[in-house]
């Protein structure tokens, strides 16, 4: 039987070669992988990519590699597996995942890389990311102001392998130590985590009461900062975050957290699949791999517009 | 039917197999070897004077013209006077020449700045970074030969980005007067990047005089 199918099949694929058109009925197959969903932000990309593959045709794969770079080997393997036409990945690790983008490659699938960069180019077809250093600038030149340019704060960073906890934590820096009397009491990481941003405040906290804000890396940690010092009775100390999810839009309109960043993350993965869908269809990738997305400042001004990653007019 | 469809799926794969998938290396292997020598400030200095100034004499119009073509035929302007990365969403960069007369000053802040009258209506037409801390990249993302692409990160871009505004804050804000700015006439030439609507520009200088 299968072999008759075969047959019949490279008899078709004759006549195609011919020059005959033929209606496509099966959709092809975009894989989506990306961190864990329990980060909206995470949850908004896979979202965005999802609804515009289907949109133009496609059959769509979502994954999530929980940011453990042999996790997301494996699921390179899967997309493969399962003969994805294109990989749209954020992934777990500017080193370790070179490799893995490198084995799709390999693999004859092409790989649109969104949120996170990896430390090579001519691996991906894209690589499609937020501005993160100038998005950190502006979120620390708003906690600057709002600090009146002086006091004692905490920093939380993300997850050290992601690159971009590198970067933001230096866009952060490259402001706010311009100004010398802004003072760093505590440095520590949160690993992006809410849980973990909940417990870090609270033994900061601790050793050091006398803080006037708080800076984190992302809005899950910011979100566990601002519920660990609302706990200890400290609704005076400012807070400020990095990505625009809805529920530190929320804390704005609630006169909690003061502002954060919004990262354009729904339009950046809806972009990594039309760019996807071209180059399956044309074999041309956008004009240059490394593109950067602009990042947006979030106060109480504009937290009404925001919605899901995104904006109104 | 389903065979048609395997059909075409065959017939595609070996297209996309023979025509996709063509890489051109640049000169990313030169940055991975140099990375460890990554001086941005260097970079930034070895092109200042032959570059970075003349680039920007070369290419700026008058803040007046450069704003009434930018409102007027935005494309028009970003090909006479202006420069973004090729692909992405930032803003147009324009290069610029201003002449005029400082009606506000705020040195207080690091972030110092002047608001600055070029048409003589008293009121502010841009604001001019004075330093010590200049914000964003816009000497960077006003020069048409250099590109994020050919740097290993976002971190080296940043770097470099930064670079610009240490140089030119240790070459010239610097040496600025702090006081009494208000009513001083001020020649600049510089960048800034299109401002969002009903925002003052932000400019940024590479040459700048203020006297009189």
């Amino acid at each position: 039987m299968n072999i008759t199918r075969r047959l019949i099949t490279v008899g078709f694929a004759a006549v195609m070669a011919a020059g005959v058109a033929m209606p496509s009925f099966a959709a092809d197959l975009i894989a989506i992988i990306t961190p864990s969903h329990d980060n909206p932000f995470f949850k908004a990309e896979a979202v965005g990519a999802e609804a515009k593959a289907k949109e133009l045709g496609y059959d769509t794969l979502v994954l999530v590699h929980d940011d453990d770079a042999n996790k997301q080997s494996q699921l390179i393997d899967t997309a493969i597996g399962r003969g994805a036409k294109a990989i749209i990945l954020d992934n777990a690790g500017s080193e370790a995942s070179i490799a893995a983008v490198q084995k799709a490659k390999d693999a004859g699938i092409p790989s649109f890389l969104i949120d996170r960069e990896i430390n090579a180019t001519g691996v991906a077809v894209s690589q499609i990311v937020s501005n993160n250093y100038q998005g950190a600038q502006l979120g620390a030149e708003e906690f600057v102001k709002l600090m009146g340019e002086k006091g004692n704060y905490v920093e939380l960073l993300g997850r050290e392998a992601d690159l971009n906890a590198g970067i933001r934590s230096k866009g952060y820096h490259d402001v706010i130590d311009e100004y010398p009397d802004m003072k760093m009491v505590a440095q520590q990481s949160a690993n992006w985590s809410q849980t973990e941003g909940y417990s870090k405040m609270e033994t900061i906290l601790q050793a050091n009461p006398d803080i006037q804000g708080v800076i984190a890396g992302n809005d899950t940690m910011a979100m566990g900062a601002i519920a660990a010092l609302q706990a200890a009775g400290r609704k005076d100390v400012i807070v400020v975050g990095f990505d625009g999810s809805n529920d530190v839009r929320d804390s704005i309109k609630a006169g909690g957290i003061k502002a954060t960043v919004m990262q354009p993350a729904y339009a950046q993965a809806q972009l990594a699949v039309t760019q996807a869908d071209t180059y399956i269809k044309t074999g041309k990738g956008p004009a240059e791999e490394k593109q950067l997305m602009d990042c947006v400042l979030i106060t109480a001004d504009n937290a009404g517009k925001l919605e899901t990653f995104a904006l109104s007019e | 039917m389903p065979r048609f469809q395997a059909a075409c799926t065959l017939v595609l794969a070996g297209a996309l197999a023979l025509s996709g998938c063509k890489f051109v290396k640049t000169e990313d292997e030169q940055k991975q070897a140099a990375a460890g020598a990554f001086n941005p400030d260097k970079l930034v200095a070895d092109i200042w004077d032959s570059k970075v100034v003349p680039f920007l004499q070369e290419r700026a119009g008058t803040f007046q013209e450069v704003s009434a073509l930018a409102t007027s035929n935005l494309d028009a302007a970003a090909e006479k006077y202006g420069h973004k990365e090729k692909q992405g969403n930032a803003p147009w960069t324009f290069a610029a020449k201003i002449d005029g007369v400082i009606v506000a000053e705020e040195t207080k802040s690091r972030a110092g700045y002047v608001d600055v009258d070029v048409d003589g209506d008293q009121k502010a037409d841009m604001r001019v970074a004075i330093g010590p801390a200049v914000r964003g990249t816009a000497i960077r993302d006003s020069l048409k030969f250099v590109n994020f692409n050919e740097f290993k990160n976002q971190i080296e871009w940043a770097q470099y980005g930064k670079s610009f505004n240490t140089h030119v804050n240790g070459l010239l804000l610097e040496k600025l007067p702090r006081e009494g700015l208000t009513g001083k006439t001020i020649k600049a030439l510089g960048a800034y990047p299109l401002p969002a609507k009903g925002q003052l520009p932000l400019f940024v200088p590479v040459t700048i005089t203020v006297g009189g």
